[in-house]
């Protein structure tokens, strides 16, 4: 009589509360740090944080991010300082999403969004260029037609950077960072970045 | 022309000028959206998540395709899921070859979808150069929500006709068009 | 700086880390410790500029029999048992200090710096540095960067004040336009005001900068280190051959660096070899044949081109065909045509230069020198020709180097002070056609008498200098293409009798001495070989020598030719009498293969693209004969293909076979058809990657014409066009950073005649000769002797070739105001 307590599993499970999250309905609470398509950040004064400087690119594994700098116009700058990134593209069918950008970038111009719903039909619509990949006005990620937004998923967008800085000096906070034209100051320190350090207060990085 | 000589030339795309042949095409796009049964084609990690999307946390059955089927006569859509090897190219063709018409084919993963981070000689560059792909989901692996995503996706071009109609126009699901080079040499006259 | 054993020649030892080690007597202990294996970190000091110890880097623990010390191992030569040790404790913190020290005020800005990533501060803080700085205050500002000259920007903020720019303008280029100033804190480097650092040399001091401070306008935020790929290559900007390598990303190149080879160009490069491969990737490149139909050139496919001009060589008798140009190609190019044309075609009308250079037999039979030969210390060196600082920039630093550090002594034989004229120690300055003479009075046994415009004193005193121990080599050229090149080769063959003496061919247009040594001249086959003497078992080989470029054009303006190939030739622009060249491509057929459109393929009636140098695989030959590869980095844009399966094709098309499908062919031929170039392969190239190989072989030479200039009345002056680094060029015409520089054409008289004009500095003048008259800007220039008048050549805006009548032996103007 051993199948009987087979079903009886079953049956018990029927009443059970149901596991299936109604996706496209619903979406799962993403995790702290997932990975998603990536923003390229503004500061607060509208200037891009991108300088075309391509560590990006040298650190990519998949070799995904082409990136091309230039001089900045004059009386027009892009970016603070000479430079600025004149191209920038993400191929979305090589990203791996490994975070790797993010870490090399120094001036926190590239984080990831938890945006993780979007899928192609064509290979060229899945190269991702600087229009599509910067911040608006409000310095909040744009919706794309084909991504799949929902409410407050663009407000996580550098909710997690890593906790050395580049030179792997965990104790970071109190330094002066690197600065050149981009203007000179303290950074603020970072979660994890030392216990008696208070959070990380993400208003002033510039960052969404 | 008549309904019977479109049908004829078209298939049920030339149906389309009537409401009462149109609301069967309707019918039949819709069918086919909901009853897609994938072919398993789970190569490498992505396979991890394309079998979480079938299970009760994401259920693919809500979109009734729960049935993998180990037989491709039995399948309507191959979910590419891993890094295709140079070796294994030939067997997805003809796993590929021996699904019905119509069918349809999601490159799952970035690996699938254009060799990934797995820029070598071993792997291929992109599943569209063996057969051709309806809808790529990228990421490493995606998760079953890009994953659904992408069904969704397709099941939106199924139902819409694009994708038939962008086939039957190119031979190819991959927006690839390939170009016959003329190679002959026309006479030419230079000089006097 | 070449390796040879220490053991076989005096040597000194010294301790390097507790281990004794050889160096040679005089060497700088930094060098010692190099060659030993054991790196010291450095940024002033540079192998081919005399030490400074600027920047105190390389301090290390020295005992030189007074204990243990610091010391700048760079400023220190090598001592019998001197002890060095570059690891201890002490050392360590020296090193440390001064990178902190140098860190003080550099702006870290690395991600905006295109020296990222292949910085030597960058590298040697990483690997020598404190990690740290303890330096909070704020550091030096400058406005950012500047540009000093039309090529090169300076940020003064990230320099560490090594000195190497400014020891480079100063000692190696002899153009001190950058120094320091300031004292202090305040100390930086700079230009003097008003004056930029027009300097044809500026791009080394872009690539010797161990810190960001000095960038190039063409490369500039174009690429980071890390996503360029490079190979080693040979630069064919002029027909010095130096190395370098060629870099590119994204199958576009970015930039070429000098690469240091020991017999050639010492790891520098003027910057028309540096910048000018701009061109090669200009949109106006030609990607695809072209074929004239109905009055417009069209695109067409490949067959279809090659069968149409296939057609047109094989219908054309063989006499009235003609092939100019071939200097730009490669020597496996350069063969496969001069095949096409005397083994296929049957036509020995083939002539690689443009009536501007010198008889092939004379350059290939005088005896000749390589540049270290001419270049040896205590020799003396006899310029005959064009100014090395204009058309040989390499070459020309070499020189300067072995006058101003060797002892050699320099004789310009020139119509016009040259830019070597500062470190020549006699100026003889012959009126143009009258060169030969002045020469067999330079070797003449009897009393010196006034030559040619030169006084007897001088002449006495250059033949003392060529009198004396060291070694004699003449530099051998066109000075002007407003002088017939039969003088300069009656000049050379006077020198000849010179005991022991060596020359050094001054041909200064790109792989021209591979053309020579590959036949590409009538009556030569090749291996430095004849038509008579040639071993070249090809089926349709002529045997009477074909006419030269002049030739060939006055016969096609005449009518008695009918097809003409050109390969990458542009005569309008280039060949010395305009009118002429004009004339016969619009009366002839003319197939051009080519890079660009030119003025001269605005006549073609067909035209298939080549590809550039660094699109395609070969090899070079310079004007010492040396020959080193060329290497292939990006692909050719369209379907542009090497020169030599365009010659391959061309000869299926019109009926017969080179046998060439591969470069090895090509050398396999060249092997079984030239003793000179036995034992020459791909594989013996590879294996000489930089020095490469020194094709030996010579020819009769040819017997001395005796020609002597037209008398001209007591108004005329002499005229003298010369060229230029910097001209309207092709090349340089598509190379956005250098476009611009041409000078502009003027008329550069000497100051006495400019006053006698009674004009204003920039005035027109009108200019006339027997063929034509065009007006000039006419300026005083104190390089001019008197009764001449030098114009630069093909400077885009006027034309003075219409002056020019070919086969004149010099040419005659008179000087008009142009209100008159």
């Amino acid at each position: 009589m051993g199948y009987l307590q087979g079903f009886a599993v079953t049956f018990k499970k029927l009443t059970e509360d149901r596991v299936t999250t109604e996706y496209p309905e619903q979406k799962r609470p993403k995790a702290d740090r997932l990975h998603g398509r990536h923003v390229l950040n503004r500061y607060e004064d509208g200037m891009e944080k991108c300088i075309g400087c391509e560590l990006c690119a040298g650190v990519c594994p998949a070799n995904c991010i082409y990136v091309r700098g230039k001089d900045n116009p004059d009386g027009d700058p892009v970016s603070p300082g000479e430079r600025y990134g004149f191209i920038y593209e993400i191929n979305y069918l090589r990203c791996i999403h490994c975070d790797m950008c993010v870490e090399a970038c120094p001036t926190e111009a590239i984080t990831e969004s938890k945006l993780f719903e979007f899928s192609f039909t064509n290979r060229a619509d899945a190269i991702y260029t600087k229009n599509e990949l910067l911040v608006d006005d409000d310095g909040m990620p744009q919706h794309l037609p084909w991504e799949d937004w929902r409410p407050g998923e663009d407000e996580m967008t550098s909710g997690w950077m890593r906790a050395t800085a580049s030179s792997g000096n965990a104790a970071y906070e109190g330094k002066v960072a690197w600065s050149g034209e981009l203007g000179y100051g303290v950074r603020a320190p970072e979660i994890g970045q030392s216990q008696d350090a208070p959070p990380a207060d993400t208003s002033d990085s510039g960052a969404h | 022309m008549g309904i019977v000589g479109d049908v004829l030339d078209e298939g049920l795309e030339g149906l389309d000028h009537n409401f009462l042949t149109g609301n069967i095409e309707e019918l039949v796009k819709w069918a086919r959206a909901r009853s897609c049964w994938p072919a398993t084609f789970g190569l490498a990690c992505c396979a991890i998540e394309m079998m979480a999307t079938g299970s009760g946390h994401y259920d693919m059955a809500r979109f009734g395709m729960e049935v993998f089927r180990a037989s491709p006569r039995q399948a309507d859509l191959m979910i590419v899921a891993g890094r295709v090897s140079q070796k294994m190219a030939p067997v997805l063709r003809q796993v590929y070859d021996q699904m019905m018409e119509p069918k349809w084919v999601i490159s799952m993963g970035v690996c699938a979808s254009s060799g990934g981070m797995f820029n070598n000689y071993a792997i291929v560059q992109g599943v569209d150069q063996v057969v051709p792909v309806d809808v790529y989901a990228p990421g490493c692996p995606p998760g079953p929500e890009t994953l659904l995503h992408a069904i969704i996706t397709l099941h939106g071009k199924i139902e819409s006709g694009e994708l038939t109609k962008r086939r039957a126009a190119t031979g190819a699901g991959a927006g690839l068009i390939v170009e016959q080079r003329d190679g002959q040499a026309s006479p030419l006259q230079i000089g006097r | 700086m070449t390796d040879t054993q220490p053991e076989t020649e005096a040597s000194v030892t010294i301790v390097v880390d507790g281990q004794e080690v050889a160096a040679r007597p005089g060497e700088l202990l930094i060098d010692a410790c190099e060659r030993a294996g054991t790196y010291i970190p450095r940024f002033c000091y540079h192998e081919r500029m005399k030490p400074v110890g600027m920047c105190r880097m390389c301090l290390v623990e020295v005992d030189t029999g007074r204990g243990m010390g610091l010391q700048p191992s760079c400023m220190i030569p090598v001592a019998e048992g001197m002890t060095v040790d570059t690891q201890s404790e002490i050392t360590k913190k020296a090193q440390d200090g001064i990178l902190e020290f140098l860190l003080i005020n550099h702006p870290l800005d690395c991600p905006v710096c295109d020296k990222g990533g292949e910085c030597p501060l960058q590298d040697q803080t990483m690997a020598y540095g404190p990690g740290e700085s303890r330096f909070v205050e704020e550091k030096r500002h400058y406005e950012k960067p500047i540009p000093i000259s039309d090529t090169v920007f300076l940020d003064r903020e990230r320099c560490i004040l090594c000195d190497r720019c400014t020891r480079f303008a100063k000692e190696v280029a002899g153009d001190p336009l950058i120094h320091f100033q300031g004292r202090g804190n305040q100390t930086e480097v700079n230009t003097f005001p008003d004056e930029p650092f027009s300097s044809y040399f500026s791009g080394n001091t872009v690539q010797i900068c161990p810190v960001g401070a000095l960038t190039a306008k063409p490369y500039r935020f174009k690429a980071r280190p890390w996503d360029l790929e490079e190979t080693e290559s040979t630069s064919v900007a002029d027909a010095v051959g130096s190395r370098i390598t060629v870099q590119s990303s994204r199958n576009q190149v970015l930039r070429y660096m000098g690469v240091d080879s020991d017999p050639v160009n010492w790891g520098w490069l003027s910057d028309k070899e540096r910048f000018s491969f701009e061109a090669f990737n200009s949109d106006e490149r030609i990607t695809e044949p072209m074929a004239r139909s109905g009055g417009d050139l069209e695109p067409v496919s490949w067959g279809a081109a090659i069968a149409a001009v296939g057609d047109a060589l094989k219908n054309t008798d063989p006499s009235r065909l003609g092939i100019i140009g071939g200097a730009r190609l490669t020597n496996e190019s350069q063969f496969a045509f001069t095949k096409l044309a005397k083994g296929v075609l049957g036509t020995d009308n083939v002539d690689a230069q443009l009536g501007d250079g010198l008889p092939a037999e004379l350059v290939l039979g005088l005896p000749r020198a390589t540049i270290d030969q001419a270049c040896a210390p205590g020799g003396t060196i006899i310029l005959m020709g064009p100014d090395p600082k204009e058309t040989l920039g390499a070459l020309f630093l070499r020189l300067k180097h072995a006058a101003v550090e060797d002892g050699a002594t320099i004789i310009e034989v020139t119509p016009h002070r040259t830019g070597l004229g500062q470190y020549a120690a006699h100026h003889l300055h012959p009126l143009p056609g009258e060169t030969a003479a002045l020469a067999a009075a330079l070797v003449a046994e009897t009393p010196a008498l006034d030559t040619a415009g030169v006084s007897a004193d001088a002449i006495t005193a250059a033949r003392a200098a060529i009198a004396g121990d060291g070694p004699v080599t003449v530099i051998l050229g066109r000075a002007s293409v407003a002088e017939s090149a039969a003088v300069i080769a009656d000049a050379a063959l006077s020198l000849t009798s010179i005991p022991g003496v060596r020359f050094l061919s001054a041909l200064s247009r790109s792989n021209v001495h591979g053309a020579l040594d590959m036949g590409m001249s009538p009556g030569l086959l090749p291996g430095r070989s004849t038509l008579a003497s040639g071993t070249a078992n090809w089926p349709n080989t002529p045997s009477t020598a074909g006419m030269s470029t002049a030739q060939m054009l006055q016969a096609a303006a005449d009518g008695s030719l009918d097809t003409i190939l050109l390969l990458g030739a542009d005569p309008i622009s280039d060949f010395p009498d305009t009118d002429l060249a004009e004339r016969a491509l619009a009366n002839a057929t003319v197939i051009a293969v080519d890079l660009f459109e030119t003025a001269s393929t605005d006549h073609a009636d067909a035209i298939l693209p080549a590809a550039a140098p660094q699109e395609a695989d070969g090899s070079f030959t310079n004007l010492e004969g040396r020959v080193t590869k060329i290497s292939r980095k990006v692909t050719p844009p369209g379907t542009a293909r090497p020169d030599w399966i365009i010659a391959a094709e061309l000869a299926m098309a019109a009926g017969g076979d080179l046998g060439i499908e591969s470069l090895d062919d090509v050398w396999a031929q060249i092997a079984a058809v030239s003793p000179a170039h036995a034992g020459i392969d791909t594989a013996s190239l590879d294996a000489n990657q930089r020095d490469g190989v020194v094709v030996e072989g010579t020819l009769d030479l040819p017997a001395a014409s005796g020609v002597s200039p037209a008398v001209a009345d007591a108004y005329a002056y002499r005229l003298v066009v010369s060229r230029r680094m910097y001209d309207a060029g092709t090349i340089l015409a598509n190379s956005p950073s250098s476009a611009h520089l041409a000078s502009g054409t003027a008329l550069h008289l000497h100051p006495v005649d400019f006053d006698a004009l009674g004009l204003d500095r920039g005035a027109e003048v009108t200019v006339s000769s027997a063929t034509g008259s065009v007006s000039l800007p006419v300026e005083p220039s104190g390089d001019v002797p008197r009764g001449v008048a030098a114009v630069p050549a093909n400077q885009g805006d006027i034309v003075v070739g219409t002056l020019i009548a070919v086969g004149d032996v010099a040419t005659n103007v008179r000087v008009e105001r142009g209100d008159s």
